[in-house]
């Protein structure tokens, strides 16, 4: 034995008899637990680790969260146990928070342009100069084309303050949101001007907890995950409530259903007017409630009249005995019953307002609005107001355009929401009525969201100057000219976050590290940039001033509520006694009948209108949401992507047998239009109907700086080239884009399994 | 003996595999291939006798009654001493690096002492092991360390439920006693929850799952195992090449496990 064999045992021995010592599993066994030097020790698991309660931004919910923080890292994030919402529970993009933080494709300095626009070549700069290059290109299109040439795309906490930069411009293009004119504007019109609130907005005002039936048309809860929702959800159905569910698709939601009605897609608005003249004419309505609370029934009752049952199951390729089951069903519970009103609902164009008037209406005929299981009332928390943040300074003179954009737009309702999103991508590539030449865009991927995707990246490509305020280069950011690194919601502090549902609180968002790389808060940007363009009135020296401004309305301060676990509850006031109930239209009752829209020669009374079937040898494409993703922004990530890394196409059983197409094979799919997908593998399954295809949104990533992400999977987005827009707030349809399949190269017709009455129109492609 | 276990209730269960990103939070498992403690297998639509069924296997380490990845363990035994924190009895047994212990039921993992021979994992009907090769116990010529779900006892002993019960988001999952009959997973056990098992493969998971008939066919329609996996003749090999360097050095006295494979490298060389 050399001195080198011996070093080498008396070392191994030395660790042997450390480790024994140092309490492992073990006890007195004779053969002690060995560990080398360069050994990982068995890992320890979050206990004990540093606690900082914070708010979630993996999606637009905001559960309250704790940030578990140890030698500097984070390391998990858990429910904050106070949170009257969640508890401790998180989901899995909540969990994942902390793969977003330490994403190694993050952006983590300013960047600029160096290659031609969209070719993804960058250049390192500082904030100095990417600030200063900014508030130089936004001053220059605004003093040679007007004020309006600049518009704003945003979503999410980030883009408050940065929204008030383009105000103060004087730009009426600030308030263009996807989540509304792409997602919620139809239910949201609806609702507001039928029961005289936004019952769905970012929050959903509707008590499935309580209910003892529930209705959802197309949500696919369970598939779109908000923990409060979904536990409100799931604790209905665990207290015995009985569920319709109506998709063509068969749902997470419609495998816990009672009735699961797989309704041709674009024919909802004819099952809910059946539905409603059945309840009218079967006496199953609320006589106490309408008599009461409603106006317009007799109007309601006779533009229902002509929509029966038999009618209804044909349109809607239904059976007539599950139709009449599940309505019965439904009445039977009420007034506790939940007639879910949906959020996304820019399906069809055409038709989209009336479809969700149509769930209020049957909501107020069966009574369940302010009572235990339908829609409730919010309960408003009185936050303090706050001045040092920009409102519309009194120095910006008002610049009337000539046509504006915003007040003349085609859609009467359209104005009070914001410009409508691609009203600014018609004006970007026509320049009429004025020229839109800069962009800002924060928290939005508006290739994958705004349709048609290939006008949006014309628009882009013609523009003078892009900027973006982003934490992941998706799509959008690399079409920008300046890249600006946004905090993680885990490094900053944002305002103070109230939940005005059935559990009142209010909670703060605070950093739980510091922000890495060069990442700065959305506050510190746009106070940052206001200063380079004269803007007054961000005057607060960082976000603590304010979220102190905003406690004072509840007469808290931010250490107090620190003391007491970052939560405090409120008490709720959802329900309304019979005599108290006064909603907020002008007669102070549920318009059955919505005399705005008929001022505006619109329907007032939903009308069923077939949006065209898919042409031959094609099925509709819809989509929805994978439960481990939001939109198309965690596709990246580490965690997330491990779970469900690309999506699959649904593709009904029968037609796959007859195209001879495997589970789990990869095809590409051809739209109308011509325009192909990515490859994606297809989920050969009898829960989705043979006329329509489905995949979840958000994949198939064409920006090459995700390196996870990019590529994988199909995005519905790129499918989206035809869409009618809604005649109320130009909101634009998702769901009429029809899809063939290719397989090596050769395009495969889908068989025609489910006859199309004469009532509706095919859709007819253009020849080419 | 108690025996912990837990219930998955697929009526409350949408699938959205917080549980197993909480698990890979928790217990820092790398995301390489087949590296998971904890899993969720979406299953359907698919049609069953009940009707069609769209369900969940959220999946990890049953903590078998007679668990089939214990006895293969190749590692030298230890003798060890276990400690019931509720009565103060302890019982001492000889171990290799995996056992199940005698006062919970729980299987564990010495991962000290682990070769990374991917025995276990592989007498494993459930799939529920995997080998983290990016570690090792090199002193002791491992290559690489098996990792599993180990109920989070290491929570569980400090009072904190485990990490994927805890962030189960519709509370689908209940973590408790099996064999203590006023337990709620008793009582789960006794409206119908059950094992996945099979002719073939009846070694006592104690992860029970409760839903609706079509959803418990669909969950054993793909997800019981049919038939016991025979451990891969190499793994075998590797183990039976093990067991006499490690019989020499337990005569060579108190050196310990580290010891013996130094002077097994030693001996190589030797050779030369």
């Amino acid at each position: 034995m050399n001195r080198r064999h011996f070093l080498k045992m008396s070392t191994a021995t030395a660790v042997a008899m450390a480790a024994s010592t140092a309490g492992l599993p073990g006890g007195k066994g004779l053969f002690r637990a060995a560990r080398a030097g360069t050994l990982p020790i068995a890992p320890q698991g979050s206990m004990g680790a540093r606690e900082t309660t914070s708010v979630c931004e993996m999606c637009f919910w905001r559960c309250p969260i704790v940030g578990k923080v140890r030698d500097g890292k984070l390391i998990k994030i858990e429910g904050n146990s106070r949170s009257p919402v969640n508890g401790r529970r998180v989901c899995a993009r909540g969990n994942s928070g902390v793969q977003l933080l330490y994403d190694p494709d993050r952006i983590k300095y300013p960047m600029k342009r160096v290659g031609a626009r969209g070719e993804g070549k960058w250049a390192r700069i500082s904030w100095d100069e990417a600030l200063d290059e900014i508030a130089h290109n936004m001053d220059k299109v605004r003093k040679k084309y007007g004020p309006h040439a600049l518009a704003f795309f945003d979503h999410g906490a980030s883009a408050e303050h940065l929204r008030k930069i383009f105000i103060n411009l004087g730009t009426e293009n600030y308030t263009s949101e996807p989540a509304f004119f792409q997602c919620v504007g139809p239910a949201a019109l609806a609702y507001l001007e039928t029961v005289g609130y936004i019952t769905t907005g970012t929050r959903q005002y509707n008590d499935m907890a309580n209910a003892r039936a529930m209705l959802l048309v197309g949500s696919h809860i369970g598939e779109n995950i908000h923990v409060s929702h979904v536990r409100e959800f799931i604790a209905g159905l665990q207290n015995g409530a009985k569920l319709v569910v109506v998709d063509p698709r068969f749902s997470t939601a419609a495998g816990k259903a009672d009735i699961h009605l797989a309704i041709r897609p674009g024919t909802d608005t004819a099952l809910m007017l059946a539905w409603i003249n059945y309840v009218i004419t079967h006496n199953l309505y609320d006589k106490r409630f309408v008599a009461n609370h409603c106006q317009g029934f007799d109007a309601l009752k006779k533009e229902v009249s002509g929509y029966s049952m038999e009618w209804a199951a044909r349109i809607c390729d239904l059976r007539i005995e599950d139709m009449k089951a599940a309505i019965e069903l439904l009445a039977k519970a009420s007034p506790q019953v939940n007639i879910h009103p949906g959020r996304h609902s820019t399906w069809y164009g055409r038709g989209d307002v009336g479809r969700h008037q149509s769930y209020a209406i049957l909501t107020a005929l069966f009574g369940a609005i302010g009572v235990p299981g339908g829609i409730y009332f919010p309960s408003p928390v009185p936050l303090g107001h706050v001045e040092c943040v920009a409102e519309k300074s009194e120095k910006v003179a008002p610049i009337e355009p000539e046509v504006s954009l915003r007040e003349d737009s085609a859609y009467p309702f359209s104005s009070n929401f914001g410009t409508v999103t691609a009203d600014i991508i018609k004006a970007i590539n026509t320049g009429k009525p004025y020229p839109i030449r800069l962009l800002g865009i924060n928290g939005v991927n508006v290739i994958q969201t705004i349709p048609d995707p290939y006008e949006t990246m014309k628009a882009l490509k013609s523009l003078d100057f892009i900027f973006c305020e982003e934490i992941m280069a998706g799509e959008t950011a690399i079409w920008s000219d300046i890249i600006l690194p946004d905090a993680v919601y885990l490094e900053r502090y944002d305002g103070v976050y109230a939940y005005d549902g059935l559990t009142p609180y209010v909670t703060v968002r605070q950093p739980v590290v510091e922000p890495l790389f060069e990442a700065r808060s959305p506050y510190w940007i746009a106070k940052n940039l206001a200063k380079r363009l004269d803007i007054p009135g961000f005057t607060c020296p960082d976000e603590r001033a304010f979220i102190a401004k905003e406690l004072e309305g509840v007469d808290y301060s931010l250490s107090q509520l620190n003391k007491e676990g970052g939560l405090m509850t409120l008490p709720a006031d959802p329900y309304r006694k019979p005599d108290k109930l006064k909603l907020d239209t002008a007669s102070g009752k549920v318009n059955l009948q919505v005399e705005d829209f008929e001022d505006e020669d619109l329907d007032p009374i939903p009308k069923f209108e077939p949006t065209p079937a898919p042409p031959k040898g094609y099925a509709r494409l819809i989509y929805g949401r994978s439960p481990v993703h939001t939109f198309s922004r965690t596709m990246n990530n580490l965690w997330l992507h491990n779970e469900i890394p690309e999506n699959k196409l649904w593709l009904n059983d029968r037609v796959a047998r007859q195209l001879g197409i495997k589970d789990n094979e990869e095809v590409v799919l051809e739209n109308q239009d011509g325009k192909r997908s990515n490859p994606v593998r297809v989920l050969v399954t009898p829960g989705i109907r043979p006329d329509a295809v489905y995949m979840a949104h958000g994949f198939g990533s064409k920006s090459p700086l995700l390196s996870r992400a990019h590529g994988k999977g199909a995005a519905d987005g790129f499918m989206m080239t035809r869409n009618e827009e809604d005649p109320f707030m130009g909101a634009t349809s998702k769901r009429t884009n029809f899809v063939r399949i290719i397989r090596g190269g050769k395009p495969l017709a889908i068989p025609d399994l489910c006859p199309v009455p004469d009532e509706i129109p095919r859709y007819t492609i253009k020849s080419a | 003996m108690k025996q912990y276990g837990m219930i998955i209730n697929l009526d409350r269960c949408v699938g959205c595999h917080a549980c197993a990103v909480a698990c890979r939070a928790e217990w820092q498992v790398p995301t390489r291939e087949g590296y998971r403690r904890n899993w969720v297998h979406r299953l359907g639509p698919a049609n069953t006798s009940h009707g069609m069924s769209f369900t969940f296997y959220p999946g990890l380490c049953n903590h078998c009654d007679s668990p089939a990845c214990v006895p293969v363990c190749p590692a030298d035994t230890v003798e060890m001493t276990f400690r019931d924190p509720e009565s103060g009895k302890t019982k001492t047994m000889e171990v290799a690096a995996t056992w199940k212990d005698p006062f919970n039921g729980t299987v564990q993992i010495d991962q000290s002492r682990c070769l990374g021979c991917g025995a276990c994992r592989d007498a494993c009907p459930y799939g529920a092991r995997y080998v983290n090769t990016e570690v090792a116990n090199e002193d002791i010529g491992g290559e690489g360390i098996a990792d599993k779900c180990t109920f989070c006892m290491p929570r569980v002993e400090k009072g904190l439920a485990p990490a994927c019960v805890q962030t189960c988001i519709t509370d689908a999952r209940i973590f408790g006693v099996v064999n203590d009959p006023k337990s709620e997973v008793a009582a789960y056990i006794r409206k119908g929850a059950r094992r996945l098992e099979s002719a073939a493969v009846r070694i006592g998971p104690n992860v029970y799952y409760f839903g609706k008939p079509r959803d418990l066919e669909l969950l054993d329609r793909t997800s019981t195992p049919q038939e016991m996996p025979e451990a891969a003749d190499r793994r075998r090999m590797l183990a039976s090449l093990m067991q006499p360097a490690m019989r020499r050095m337990q005569t060579a006295g108190l050196l310990g496990l580290a010891g013996a494979m130094a002077v097994q490298g030693l001996a190589a060389e030797e050779d030369e």
